[in-house]
């Protein structure tokens, strides 16, 4: 019982300081801002341009360096944890600070300490170059990913910094506005599978090159269906831009009920869900890595190299839950009521209303998170024809359907209505599936039985 | 606990396998509520801690730190009985010594300076790596004076010396006297008189079967447990 309340307290406590850290990141930002006008611009007079660089460099530091990072580092430490839970284990508890082993969070330091201290092994004939370059190729783009991922709404610079009141400029926990927005997603998540695959073929082993080739059928084979599954969104909102899908899942469209992705493309999500899944390469689509069977891509790779491929992996989690929240479960929109939003902005000093719509996006992020860990813990991997069926043969045409029937509903009915309740029936159709405990016949197994003898 | 899955087709939800994923969630989820929220029971009788709604699934042992006690005919570490003075009760009669099969025990009998009638061992010394862990020693010993009763297996060690165990790691635990003890009959004169009032008050029948009250566990019972693994089968029959 003493249990119970410390988590739940814990629980509250750890959902109010994301909400004061993305209050204290939205004070970064603007400061940053105003400080670079003040700095470089001209007196009197505010330069957008100057802004908007301060902040996005403040944005930088605070969303990919921080939360990206340490988002991603604590999940090393939560796939052990959660894993323990989910599975009525302890988990990780040997390491201690005074006599607690908090949570786990200590493995984090020695899990650090033992990659960067570990001895450099490298394949003598492995093509150097290319082997020294394939973990950053696998690093990189995860972070260029969350550069187009809104956290938070965007607030009038007035409210932050005294001087800029009136200016009409905005601040957002957003690095880049790029008006391609999901095109810029595709291209950059295609160039993953740079890493995985070189990483196989520079090895110079065949188990390495093995788990390269894996990854790179299997990644390609996805985007697919992760670019079309995406269309639907695209088409129900108008816009390529996070930043803008997200504003217009505020807006009712059926009775109190937002606009929310996963209202209007249910069908969306779950293909996305798992292709995206698919994309990062874990259990049950991790074939790449197949540690039973193949040792996978980074076989060759030793010490922080390893460590960087290990980490891409988890940031990637982090990122695709950013995405997905962005995309389908309302961004930063606190509560899937229409309205909210709204009333919370006119009745919140406008940093506090920022900061509680970032902390939200973050709990929104960590859930998914979460959600990913469990999938990765309740399923077994996938054969490989399957992996390549489930692609082929399910998802590509589930993804096809999916776009006519929005197109199609949309074009009846721009209001979305028509696409809303097309939605609620779908969602509805998948909660009796999941809910109907129908056993089957007795007599269905005993006939075979019966006509054998 | 195993249960049986009958071996029928899939129906045509899980066929579907989408919605059967989902369930699974649900119920993976429950576990992971059900640990977060409510702490493990620390009981070593897994089977009785409490289980259902309110409660951690977890049933894990830790360990070094927690140890489930071996169950009472459980043969462990060797030990010398004393008595109340501090004495072995051994009376070095080499019994066990030659029931040994693995000759792991070596003896060298002593007289007490002011007691010419009874001796005592001088050297008793158990060679636990050659020990075959039998239990003969015990039962060939008139006196009571060596038990296998401590719960212990034999410790780790990084030497073998340290695992070759003379009479004064041996002699440990409980003091224990019967009335039936020739020390006591005829007030041996190398026991201080306060020690002998002592031990006579102390004093009990000689046991007639081997298992005694140290072996056993608080909470621990054989029979209760054999009765719920009755239980079990009987339902899993039905």
């Amino acid at each position: 019982v003493k249990r119970f309340f410390g988590m739940s307290l814990a629980l509250v406590l750890i959902v109010v300081a994301l909400m004061g850290l993305a209050g204290v990141f939205y004070l970064a930002a603007g400061w940053l801002g105003w400080g670079f006008n003040l700095a470089f611009g001209r007196d009197g007079t505010v330069d957008p341009a100057l802004v908007h660089f301060g902040a996005s460099i403040a944005n930088v530091l605070t969303l990919m360096m921080v939360v990206l990072m340490i988002s991603g580092s604590l999940l090393t430490v939560a796939e052990r944890k959660w894993s323990a839970l989910l599975q009525n284990r302890i988990g990780a508890n040997r390491i201690t600070i005074g006599g607690s082993p908090m949570g786990g969070i200590p493995y984090l330091a020695a899990d650090a300490l033992k990659m960067l201290t570990k001895e450099r092994v490298e394949p003598v004939a492995a093509t150097r170059f290319l082997y020294e370059l394939a973990p950053l190729l696998s690093f990189a783009p995860v972070f260029c990913l969350f550069a187009i991922v809104p956290v938070g709404p965007p607030i009038d610079l007035g409210a932050i910094a005294a001087g800029a009141v009136g200016s009409g400029q905005h601040v957002a926990l957003q690095v880049a506005k790029i008006d391609t927005g999901l095109l810029y997603l595709f291209a950059i998540a295609s160039l993953q599978v740079y890493g995985t695959s070189l990483a196989g073929w520079a090895s110079n082993n065949k188990l390495a090159l093995l788990g390269g080739v894996r990854a790179s059928s299997q990644m390609i084979s996805y985007e697919v269906s992760l670019g079309l599954s995406l269309v639907g969104t695209m088409m129900a909102y108008r816009t390529l831009q996070l930043d803008e899908m997200v504003a217009a899942q505020g807006q009712a469209v059926l009775g109190l009920a937002p606009g929310w992705g996963l209202l209007l493309q249910p069908v969306g999500f779950l293909i996305f869900f798992t292709s995206g899944f698919a994309e990062t390469k874990r259990a049950p689509f991790d074939l790449p890595e197949g540690e039973s069977e193949i040792v996978g891509y980074f076989l060759e790779y030793s010490g922080m190299k390893f460590g960087m491929m290990f980490l891409a992996e988890f940031l990637e989690i982090a990122v695709f839950a950013g995405v997905i929240t962005a995309v389908f479960l309302g961004g930063w929109h606190p509560l899937p009521i229409a309205g909210v939003t709204e009333w919370l902005r006119l009745n919140l000093h406008p940093l506090a209303f920022a900061a509680v719509c970032g902390g939200v996006f973050l709990v929104k992020m960590i859930v998914m998170m979460w959600l990913q860990l469990v999938i990765r813990w309740l399923l077994p991997r996938f054969r490989y024809d399957q992996i390549q069926q489930l692609c082929w043969k399910i998802l590509l045409p589930a993804a096809l359907a999916n776009i006519f029937v929005t197109g199609a509903a949309i074009l009846l009915d721009p209001s979305l209505k028509l696409l809303a309740t097309l939605g609620v029936i779908t969602i509805v159709v998948v909660a009796v599936l999941v809910g109907a405990t129908g056993k089957a016949p007795a007599a269905a197994h005993a006939e075979p039985h019966a006509a054998g003898h | 606990m195993p249960y049986q899955l009958d071996n029928r087709p899939p129906d045509l939800r899980e066929q579907m396998y989408f919605p059967e994923i989902i369930r699974g969630i649900g119920t993976v989820t429950a576990h992971f509520f059900r640990n977060l929220f409510f702490s493990r029971d620390a009981n070593p009788d897994i089977l009785a801690r409490p289980r259902g709604l309110g409660y951690s699934d977890n049933v894990t042992l830790q360990y070094p730190e927690e140890k489930q006690p071996y169950p009472p005919g459980y043969r462990g570490l060797h030990r010398l009985v004393p008595r109340e003075d501090g004495k072995p009760r051994c009376v070095a009669c080499y019994m066990c010594a030659t029931a040994c099969p693995a000759q792991c025990i070596y003896i060298e009998a002593a007289e007490y300076p002011d007691d010419p009638v009874e001796k005592y061992p001088a050297r008793f010394v158990i060679d636990e790596l050659r020990c075959v862990v039998c239990g003969f020693c015990v039962e060939a010993c008139p006196k009571d004076a060596i038990r296998m009763d401590t719960g212990e297996h034999a410790p780790p060690s990084y030497t073998r010396e340290a695992q070759v165990l003379d009479e004064k790691r041996l002699l440990r635990g409980e003091p224990v006297s019967y009335q039936s003890d020739p020390w006591l009959r005829r007030d041996a004169p190398s026991i201080p008189a306060d020690k002998l009032a002592e031990m006579k008050a102390n004093a009990r029948p000689f046991p007639s079967v081997a298992t005694d009250e140290y072996a056993q566990t608080p909470g621990f019972s054989v029979r209760a447990l054999a009765a719920e693994a009755r239980d079990r089968a009987e339902r899993a029959r039905r």
